[in-house]
């Protein structure tokens, strides 16, 4: 089971980043969310998702969703390029397990672009 | 829940400073804390930029950040919101509340990321426009995230159309600031924020917009405007060129219309064109233009020369409605002899705002309730469009303060704040 992606469906709210942000830190920020917008390429409206797990990134593409190896970011084009790298550093997703929780991000999405499976 | 100081920025120095933010305490948060910074500094006719208490949470639509300044169309204080991404970027950039003074001797944009301000030369970006301005700033700083606040060449030249742009996509100064800027030879501000919010309780606070969250409307679109204004179909007229609706920051309801006319809408990879088309962000210049007879793709092919230009798309739009062109070679030039003869407001309505608040907000409710809504909304950060149109328990809204902050706010003080 994992978070997943449909993100066409994504309206760039980064509501995730914040509910994922605030169940590492009890506080809001959009630096230690285990889940991030690729938001770079703003006048293409090219707006994806990553989710970074103990084993690989989830990749969700507005062309296609795909799981990445951690190290492997580089390929692939958009998604995968340099502004997405600061997710490497982060923690990577538990599910909400450790606040007793479901996942948060999945939760508190408005538009259902969030789901686990 | 405010992070970071105040920042004085002086441009007749090309100095800063910074000091200890404590207006919340003394004036209110919000647009109480920025409108009595500008009556502090009211001699020196400041720009003052901030954000509201819980802008840049998990409350709905916390997205709200502002511009407080002397409108050179009135002659009076007016505020201009500052949506899309920008609010939050404000609240997370390290500074708390931003008071800009004096004139520039040159061209210059404030940079201000991580609580370090820095005033930058931007001799070369004179003249160019807000897409180029945006685009230049993110190269330079080698950050496609930033945030960018720019004054466009009808800016630059202190055009009765004159209107700050957020990014690529324009903004709701209706009051003319963008000219205040282009005045002070302030090309732009940039923002980047990585900061971090503490609110006292919080648990409570986000176990509380949780619960608001849940019950808020989904609905994408310019729909919930329209059809409160019994206006027409504008999603229907837009819906050829749509790529994907757009919220601003911590917003469930996307009104932001992501359009594309240089190639076909279905595109989803990032290797087509490179400007593919333009996010609508002003409804009110939708509504207009189609109300005017105007073809789809032309409209949006005019709101994206007003939102490089730097020209407010309201009333651009307003005075394009009149002569309706079918054919998208002619727009730049329709674009390039608007005059700014037609006021502000939507096509429904007779209202303009009020003094302090022009029409960037659809005239829904009673003249009362419009007004609620803006002293809410700029105090806490919330968009007012979303508190009209949403249905949000306001009561409840207030009771986030407390473990926001501490700070108890009700209806009763907040007409205090902003009378």
């Amino acid at each position: 089971m994992r978070v997943k992606v449909k993100p066409m469906d994504c309206t760039g709210c980064a509501l995730c980043e914040l509910a994922c942000g605030f169940h590492w830190d009890e506080a809001f920020s959009l630096i230690s969310a285990s889940i991030m917008q690729y938001r770079a390429e703003e006048k293409k409206d090219y707006l994806g998702i990553i989710v970074k797990t103990e084993e690989d990134l989830f990749l969700g593409r507005p062309e296609g969703a795909e799981a990445v190896k951690l190290g492997e970011l580089q390929k692939g084009g958009g998604g995968g390029g340099a502004s997405a790298k600061p997710i490497l550093i982060r923690e990577a997703c538990d599910m909400c397990e450790s606040v007793g929780k479901d996942p948060q991000c999945v939760a508190i999405c408005p538009h259902d672009a969030l789901y686990v499976e | 829940m405010y992070y970071g100081d105040t920042l004085l920025v002086n441009l007749d120095t090309g100095t800063t400073e910074q000091f200890s933010f404590d207006e919340v305490g003394v004036f209110g948060p919000g647009l109480a804390a920025g409108i009595g910074l500008y009556e502090k500094y009211g001699d020196a006719d400041p720009l003052v930029i901030g954000s509201g208490l819980l802008t840049g949470t998990t409350a709905p639509a916390s997205c709200l950040g502002f511009v407080v300044g002397k409108s050179p169309l009135t002659g009076e204080v007016a505020v201009s919101p500052l949506g899309l991404y920008a609010g939050a970027e404000v609240k997370l950039s390290g500074f708390a509340m931003i008071v800009i003074r004096g004139t520039s001797d040159k061209p210059v944009y404030l940079w201000l990321h991580d609580g370090v301000a820095d005033i930058q030369d931007a001799s070369a970006l004179w003249g160019r426009d807000n897409w180029e301005t945006t685009d230049a700033i993110r190269q330079e700083m080698g950050e496609g995230l930033i945030q960018v606040i720019s004054a466009g060449p009808a800016c630059e030249e202190g055009s009765r159309l004159a209107s700050f742009s957020i990014d690529y996509w324009g903004s709701g100064d209706t009051a003319g600031l963008g000219a205040a800027m282009g005045a002070r030879k302030l090309k732009a501000v940039a923002l980047r924020g990585l900061g971090m919010l503490d609110p006292e309780d919080p648990e409570a606070y986000y176990e509380a917009t949780m619960e608001m969250l849940a019950g808020s409307p989904a609905e994408p679109g310019f729909g919930r405007l329209s059809k409160g204004l019994g206006a027409g179909d504008v999603d229907g007229w837009l819906k050829p060129m749509v790529h994907r609706y757009r919220s601003c920051f911590a917003c469930p309801a996307a009104c932001n219309t992501f359009v594309k006319y240089n190639e076909p809408a279905s595109v989803l990879a990032p290797d087509g064109v490179d400007e593919p088309g333009v996010m609508v962000t002003s409804a009110a210049a939708a509504l207009w233009l189609m109300g005017g007879g105007w073809e789809a793709e032309p409209a949006c092919r005019a709101m994206e020369a007003m939102a490089r230009a730097g020209i407010d798309q309201v009333r651009g739009a307003r005075e394009l409605a009149e002569k309706p062109l079918k054919d998208p070679a002619g727009v730049a030039a329709a674009v390039s002899a608007l005059t700014g003869s037609a006021a502000a407001g939507w096509p429904s309505s007779d209202r303009v705002g009020s003094g302090l608040f022009g029409p960037w907000v659809p005239p829904l409710g009673s003249p009362d309730e419009w007004m609620e809504a803006h002293r809410l909304g700029y105090l806490l950060g919330i968009c007012p469009t979303y508190l009209l149109t949403s249905g949000i328990d306001r009561g409840a809204l207030l009771g986030l303060c407390g473990p926001a902050s501490g700070v108890e706010l009700d209806t009763g003080r907040i007409a205090e704040m902003l009378p």
